[in-house]
């Protein structure tokens, strides 16, 4: 009766059944996620199709040799194998910590005659696997095309490609399993979160701090940082390039790097595998230790928008994964912030204050959102509150008002000293904190996706792609209005004011249709 | 009777789902004092019933009245006297018990002087007092189960509504809400329960109706229901399994007038 490829119990047909899972899991249904995934395909074969017939035959034929110039190219192909490793890493680590906390089905596998070792591999292996689709599908067709025009030598940076996710995996496999017995399981879990974003963000934060940094940089001296690193004269042979050799056709280079990453991956699972029942007990029982009776009274206040309120912020409090996330949001943004007050009307360094209203919008927006989704959308009891005589206006402005209070709790320092300082960039500001914030709420409750504050962190998605979408466009759009009307140009701020006003309008939903 | 007496009324109520009835011009009546037992197989439509009735679902027609108030035209005025308690228990893991039983008061619109006094008493009696400041993610699941009765009573409901009451508790605690339910029912309200341990409901329930497919099949007193399935003096175990695998038993006539037991 089993539609999976080999024996029922072995390691393939386990395989099958993950890799369904996971087909499984995303938002979109099967078929239209076929449909959709392949005209995407088709899109992007046919564009890189007519690009590399015209430079493919242009290309030599790999490997690259051993001028400057050949380690140029390889240390780029470097540092892109390196962004794509860490966001594997950071992708594998959420994996490897899921399987930990969230153990589902877990307990049903290793109850079954099922060898742990068998069900552990094969778990990690999907969690390698399940990185893949998003790379293999951009670099897939340029190196279809390569191999077709220039040499099917590139095709080795497929087999690489796979190498490397593997290696990542058994990477993060290690990294949780040192965070578990060093700071231990309560606190690997928002570690780990954090890990991962950092890690999976590390060269956009690497690129913010030279961004940051450089502000005392002139052009020419940033011309002659870039004359200084094409004149590095990087060894083609260094064995740090290995894993560039072997995506560029170095037959030998592949197979050490499929090697090592083998190594890497079976020494993660190993070292995971050995510790990993202990470590999913320790998870389990991290709520269930003695506690000393505490035989406080607290006083029960009353209200029903005022419990809901009290409620959602206790909850928000709680949370630390919840709050980890929100503040890694900020710690993306605030580099983008501090770029974006670093335009300055006059040539001397400094901040601006006129760029600071933006970057106060675009901060209040993209928490607001965060916040709004979990208040709105995240409803651990929906039941319960449905099935209490409070109206759903009721309720839904209760929600927003406990999401909205952090934001505000943030924002009141900086748009009072803004206001003192300047009090028409002040009024902007505010303006915009005001507007997106309640842009925020109308999307976030138009759009709302009900869930669990589980699916927050298992997803790490708010809402629909749609919502997702609008939310930023109108974020980016309300960002320079104020920007626009804090340096003077009230009436070309009309434009992105308007644009973000009928985008929101047109993500409204009746009540009656919404989730 | 006249319909104030009734606690519950229910008639022609329909719900499908794409293309499916789940819910069939069912009909049923409960009165304030009487506990109530709905019964089917898996799929038969008692929750979506529940659901309906707790003004969670919309019905496709038909028409739900709550002590008198009419549920679909006015659902908050109907929800204020009814408890709806999921199989599942509606709950919050980072709030703590007392924390819980404060939000749920708070949405109910009891006042707070009122809730406190409430919120003690109906914790002690479940044995939850002493756990009252710690989270809910560190009870048990018959902790959960208890703490989410506590919730349902603390706003004083005259119709409560049980999906499975009975999961996950030990013999004590079992037997303790058996008995507080009764206790409820004695004081007045009303209460309906489903259940798939049929000796629960034998034992307990004033009335029993039994749905398939969305339609009530049959209801009455246990003696009734007996008499319909030719089972006198069976269990209602044998009774249930009968009339759901040979529905057009329930249909025919009963024999003979039967005495309502002694609850």
């Amino acid at each position: 009766m089993s539609s999976l490829a080999g024996r029922p119990g072995s390691a393939l047909w386990l395989m099958g059944a993950e890799l369904r899972l996971y087909w499984r899991r995303g938002r979109m249904g099967p078929k239209s996620g076929l449909i959709a995934l392949c005209v995407i395909l088709a899109v992007w074969l046919t564009m890189t199709f007519f690009i590399f017939r015209a430079v493919g035959p242009a290309i030599p034929p790999p490997p690259l040799g051993h001028d400057p110039i050949d380690g140029l190219v390889l240390a780029g192909v470097s540092l892109t194998a390196f962004f794509i490793a860490s966001v594997m890493v950071s992708q594998a680590i959420l994996g490897a910590v899921e399987a930990i906390y969230t153990r589902n089905d877990l307990d049903l596998l290793l109850s079954s005659p099922l060898s742990p070792w068998t069900v552990l591999v094969v778990r990690s292996a999907a969690i390698a696997i399940g990185a893949l689709p998003l790379y293999a599908g951009l670099l897939g067709a340029p190196v279809l095309w390569m191999a077709v025009f220039s040499s099917p030598l590139w095709f080795s940076a497929l087999p690489a490609l796979v190498g490397l996710a593997f290696a990542a995996t058994g990477v993060a496999l290690l990294i949780v399993t040192a965070l578990f017995r060093t700071i231990g399981p309560k606190r690997t879990r928002i570690f780990a979160q954090i890990l991962s974003a950092l890690t999976g963000a590390a060269l956009f934060l690497s690129i913010q701090y030279f961004n940051i940094t450089s502000h005392q940089t002139s052009a020419m001296t940033r011309q002659q940082a870039i004359d200084g690193f094409i004149h590095l004269r990087i060894s083609p042979d260094a064995l740090w390039l290995t894993p560039a050799r072997a995506m560029t056709g170095d037959i030998p280079a592949l197979l050490m790097w499929l090697a090592a990453c083998g190594l890497a991956f079976v020494g993660g699972v190993f070292l995971f595998s050995r510790r990993f029942v202990s470590d999913a007990a320790a998870a389990s029982s991290m709520g269930q230790r003695k506690r000393v009776a505490d035989t406080r009274i607290a006083v029960v206040r009353g209200g029903e928008t005022a419990s809901i309120v009290r409620k959602e912020l206790r909850l928000l409090w709680r949370d630390p994964v919840l709050l980890s996330q929100i503040g890694l949001q900020l710690v993306y943004l605030i580099p983008l912030a501090i770029v974006l007050m670093r335009f300055n009307n006059s040539d001397a360094p400094g901040v601006s204050l006129q760029a600071l209203a933006p970057a106060l919008t675009l901060l209040s927006s993209a928490l607001a959102g965060s916040l709004i989704w979990i208040t709105v959308s995240a409803e651990d009891a929906p039941d319960l509150v449905a099935s209490a005589p409070i109206a759903p206006a009721l309720l839904e402005r209760g929600k927003i008002m406990a999401a909205l209070a952090p934001v505000a709790a943030l924002m009141v320092i900086p748009l009072a000293f803004l206001i003192v300082e300047a009090p028409a960039v002040g009024g902007w500001a505010l303006g915009g904190c005001l507007v997106s914030a309640a842009c925020s709420a109308l999307i976030g409750l138009w759009r709302r996706s009900p869930g669990s504050r589980r699916d927050f962190f298992r997803n790490r998605r708010q809402g629909t792609l749609m919502s997702r979408l609008g939310q930023t466009i109108v974020t980016l759009t309300l960002t320079a209005t104020v920007g626009l009307g804090a340096y003077g140009y009230p009436w070309l701020a009309l434009i992105p004011a308007i644009f973000a006003a009928a985008l929101t309008g047109a993500l409204y939903k009746p009540r009656d249709q919404r989730a | 009777m006249s319909a104030s007496d009734y606690a519950l009324q229910v008639s022609d109520l329909s719900k499908s789902y794409g293309g499916k009835q789940a819910v069939d011009q069912l009909g049923f009546e409960v009165k304030r004092g009487e506990l109530y037992a709905l019964l089917g197989p898996n799929g038969a439509g008692k929750t979506t019933t529940l659901r309906m009735i707790a003004g969670l679902l919309g019905a496709d027609s038909g028409s739900i009245s709550v002590f008198g108030v009419d549920a679909r035209a006015d659902p908050l005025a109907a929800k204020s006297m009814i408890a709806w308690l999921p199989d599942e228990p509606m709950i919050y893991d980072k709030l703590t018990g007392w924390e819980y039983l404060e939000f749920v008061a708070g949405l109910w619109g009891v006042d707070a002087k009122t809730a406190a006094a409430r919120a003690e008493e109906l914790l002690k009696l479940l044995g939850l007092w002493d756990n009252r400041n710690d989270r809910c993610e560190t009870f048990s699941r018959g902790m959960k189960q208890k703490a989410v009765l506590a919730a349902a009573l603390i706003h004083e409901p005259k119709l409560l509504m049980l999906d499975e009451p009975l999961t996950g508790l030990d013999a004590a605690a079992s037997r303790f809400v058996k008995d507080l339910l009764r206790r409820k029912v004695e004081d007045g309200a009303a209460v309906i329960l489903t259940t798939h341990i049929l000796e629960v409901a034998e034992r307990m329930a004033d009335r029993i109706g039994i749905i398939k497919n969305g339609k009530l099949l049959i209801e009455g007193h246990l003696s009734d229901l007996q008499a319909r399935a030719g089972a006198a003096g069976q269990s209602l175990e044998d009774v249930f399994l009968s009339l759901v695998s040979e529905p057009e038993a329930a249909l025919q006539p009963l024999p003979a007038p039967t005495k309502a037991p002694v609850a």
